[in-house]
């Protein structure tokens, strides 16, 4: 038999229906990659209409085009959005699962129909938190929404249990998702891919995904506690029975301080992978960025209270917080070093993808930096909820999270699409969005020195506050013109673009192998990987094509994978995958009918959706793989 | 093509689950395959996910105690002692059938994997009707809504409960799937559902250790 047969027998076993029933019922990792792009994208423009809002609002002093509450509804979207269902989803949803079993050699995730479940309890919890948007009662208490604030005394109504529900609901399918992730990194790695051999972009999230997954109960256990305060009567945050309001706070940064490292770390696997590609160079020093990125994440959890410096805790304690906060410098800078070498001692490139990596870094140090500065525990005593401190994590957030975003955007377009984008309006892009984001950050430092405080919703003239202002919001319009010129750049090269073959950048590792876009099975011959940078070992690829003509290690018996060891990467069986399957979205739709039961008190009917809950499991395990595809 | 060899291995060494449709199969592919299922590993990341939300639990717990001055509370009753602790023990014996019928099950013996199953399942009802029972009696006395120390309280027996009734859920399912012959994935179901139960075990001795230190 020839290669042709093989991959069109491999074709019909994995192909999915046609149609929008293939979309709803789909479990392939890049359907569903496409999924969570999409949806994000929508929510990324919501998160965003929110910001210019804003900045209108701010544009100069004593301006009302919309009222307080309208704004503080409007902040608190725009940070759970950005956080919760963008830049998360975006990574962890979108990046990673269309991406990781493509460099790891496998053709789907562990858990296929967990990762299909994922994504529409992710759709279900971003409808469900904007539909309170309009209804006009969206969470006002901020996106870490302070107790006493948003306790039922001072906040009452349903603004804040949207935002306790919403949390909890988003939170399920991102605990979800990185638990496929470290079981597909750990075990569906092709056969011989051997941990050293792992490309730097799997141990970043494999690295965001131990955070996400030790880092969410404790904001799960928060707004339980929160949602149980509001609606039962219990006392966690309340101090006349015996509560405590700081436990809302250290609760939340247990969480939130390891977030950050979320959001920014699979960004530093993007940037590990564009790198390469653009300067024709090994990362330098790779079992060092390997080991940085894992222990960035690792001692972010030992440093959330330098988020509470303002609170009164004993010196003790947050001198403790602040020396770990310098620890956690030393391998965020092995990265950064790491970058700069490869750089340096490679030949580069600087095409649009490789132009977001060398903005965010230049970003992402000028955020470390004013970074270290809250070390000095007075100086951050004095900038607290100042925007000295939104400049400082939109430098983070948006220089080392979304840069990154926007370069793997343009860098992974031709993979997905199969076609090139416009190079010199990809560059036009990018330089306006690094230009904008610079002229809407960078004055926030200034005017947050000069007392500005964050949440304000107008400002009265004669504060010297007016320039800066105005040049931020004149930023603002710049980065959304350089965000709209970016994705029409996209959907103009989708309809008009040159085809980019599989391999356009000679990228360095397994998804620049196959076609694009790829096949639903995604490889044909299961890849044999003998480096980090398995594309550019021609012999392995030269012998994976002959092994594709002769029928060995094609696996088209079934829906196959194989199965390696967690370190060594030894082949320890191979499995018959689960295919497409109605039972996903059913269980999201039965845990949405909860979370709108439990917003509108109804207890009984939340009993029944659990029995729901448990019927659709029922159904889900009711065909095992081995005999529905017999 | 049968003697390729990938990831060190050669590819007629390597177990096809796909192969394994009853109980001989099953136990052949078992003791061929290198290490756990993927099922398992994924039942880590839930075990793991669990430990942190009860360990964020627990350190609720400690931290509304060291910043009350009473604990409990005057007015509120103690925690008794020696129930809870019987009760516990009693269930935390419920590992060994547990583990058994994974062995059982690992090595094709249908019978004994059943029997095992009913019996870790009528010791784990027992615990969860007498625990449920337990805690409505208690909530005559005080309730969540009395002060932080009840509320977090009946948070946390409440949390692990739910984790015992779920586990009891995951055994019924067991043995109606068991009834029904063994395949490769109800023999991966029954080692996943041994760990969980200990993991459950575990949870539970440590909640209850956390729970009476109040009397201390």
């Amino acid at each position: 038999m020839s290669a042709a047969v093989y991959e069109e027998r491999l074709e019909r076993m994995w192909q999915s229906r046609p149609g929008v029933l293939g979309w709803v019922m789909t479990t392939d990792h890049k359907r569903i990659g496409l999924l969570y792009f999409w949806t994000t994208l929508v929510l990324f423009g919501a998160g965003g209409a929110e910001a210019l809002v804003m900045r209108t609002q701010l544009i100069q002093p004593n301006q009302h085009v919309v009222g307080p509450s309208t704004y503080d509804q409007l902040f608190t979207m725009h940070g759970i959005t950005m956080i919760f269902f963008f830049i998360i989803p975006m990574t962890t949803g979108a990046f990673g699962n269309y991406l990781l079993p493509l460099m790891l050699g496998a053709r789907d995730m562990a858990f296929p129909r967990m990762n299909a479940l994922s994504f529409w309890i992710f759709l279900g919890s971003g409808i469900f938190i904007y539909t309170s948007l309009f209804l006009g009662i969206a969470p006002n208490a901020g996106w870490f929404d302070y107790v006493p604030l948003a306790s039922a005394k001072f906040d009452p109504g349903h603004a804040i249990d949207f935002y306790c529900l919403g949390i909890i609901f988003n939170g399920i399918p991102s605990s979800l998702t990185a638990a496929n992730f470290i079981v597909t990194i750990l075990k569906m790695r092709a056969p011989g891919m051997s941990f050293n051999r792992m490309p730097l972009f799997c141990f970043a999230f494999l690295a965001a995904s131990w955070g996400l997954l030790f880092a969410l109960p404790s904001l799960t256990a928060d707004t339980i506690f929160l949602f149980l305060d509001r609606n039962i009567g219990t006392h966690f945050f309340d101090v006349a029975r015996g509560g405590s309001t700081l436990l809302w706070q250290h609760l939340f940064w247990i969480f939130g301080h390891p977030e950050v490292y979320i959001l920014i770390v699979p960004a530093f696997g993007i940037a590990t992978e564009i790198i390469p590609a653009f300067t024709q160079r090994r990362v330098v020093a790779f079992p060092l960025v390997a080991v940085a990125e894992l222990l960035v994440v690792f001692i972010g959890f030992g440093v959330w209270a330098h988020h509470m410096f303002a609170t009164g805790m004993p010196t003790v304690t947050v001198v403790f917080f602040a020396a770990a906060t310098a620890i956690v410098v030393i391998p965020s800078t092995i990265q950064v070093f790491a970058w700069c070498m490869t750089f340096v001692t490679g030949n580069a490139r600087f095409k649009t993808p490789l132009l977001f990596i060398a903005g965010f870094i230049f970003m992402f140090v000028a955020g470390g930096l004013t970074g270290i500065m809250f070390i000095a525990v007075p100086f951050d005593q004095q900038v607290t909820d100042t925007y000295f401190i939104i400049a400082h994590f939109h430098y983070i957030i948006f220089g080392a999270a979304v840069f990154p975003i926007f370069g793997g955007m343009y860098f992974w377009f031709p993979k997905v699409t199969g076609k090139l984008y416009f190079e010199r309006p990809g560059q036009i892009s990018f330089w306006l969005i690094f230009l904008g984001t610079n002229l809407l950050f960078f004055p926030m430092h200034i005017v947050g020195l000069a007392g500005m405080t964050r949440r304000v919703y107008t400002y009265p003239a004669g504060l010297g506050w007016g320039p800066e202002n105005l040049a931020e919001s004149i930023g603002a319009y710049l980065t959304a013109f350089g965000i709209v010129l970016l994705f029409a750049n996209l959907v103009v090269s989708y309809f008009r673009g040159l085809p980019a073959g599989p391999d356009p950048w000679h990228g360095a590792t397994l998804e620049w192998t196959i076609p694009s876009p790829p096949p639903e099975y995604n490889f044909a011959v299961i890849p044999k990987v003998s480096s980090a940078y398995a594309n550019w070992d021609y012999a392995d690829r030269e012998e994976d094509r002959q092994k594709l003509a002769q029928g060995v290690m094609v696996l088209e018996q079934g829906h196959e994978q194989p199965v390696s060891s967690p370190i060594d990467g030894w082949w320890a069986e191979i499995v018959e995958m689960p295919h497409d399957s109605p039972w996903p979205i059913v269980l999201a739709l039965a845990m949405s009918v909860v979370f709108i039961l439990l917003l509108l008190h109804l207890w009984m009917g939340v009993c029944f959706a659990l029995a729901g809950i448990v019927l659709a499991l029922l159904g889900w395990h009711g065909g095992e793989p081995q005999e529905s595809e017999a | 093509m049968a003697d390729y060899v990938a990831g060190g291995v050669p590819e007629r060494l390597v177990p096809r689950t796909t192969e394994a449709r009853n109980a001989r199969e099953a136990r052949l592919v078992a003791e061929r395959r290198l290490g756990p299922s993927v099922a398992f590993w994924g039942m880590a990341m839930v075990i793991a996910s669990e430990a942190t939300l009860f360990g964020t639990f627990i350190g609720t717990y400690y931290y509304l105690r060291f910043s009350n001055a009473h604990w409990p509370p005057p007015g509120t009753p103690e925690p008794r002692v020696v129930v809870p602790l019987i009760m516990v023990g009693v269930l935390a014996t419920t590992s060994l059938p547990m583990q058994l019928a994974a062995m059982a099950a690992r090595r094709a013996r249908l019978w004994a994997a059943r029997l095992l199953l009913v019996w870790a399942l009528v010791v784990q009802c027992g615990y969860l009707v007498y625990e449920i029972h337990d805690y409505v009696h208690q909530l005559r006395s005080s309730t969540p809504q009395d002060n932080a120390y009840s509320s977090i309280y009946y948070t946390l027996l409440g949390a692990d409960h739910a984790h015992v009734a779920i586990g009891i859920l995951f055994v019924v399912w067991l043995l109606w799937k068991l009834a029904r012959g063994l395949t490769m994935y109800r023999l991966n179901a029954v080692q996943v559902v041994a760990f969980y139960w200990h993991a459950v075990n575990l949870l539970t001795l440590i909640v209850i250790g956390v729970v009476l230190s109040a009397r201390l």
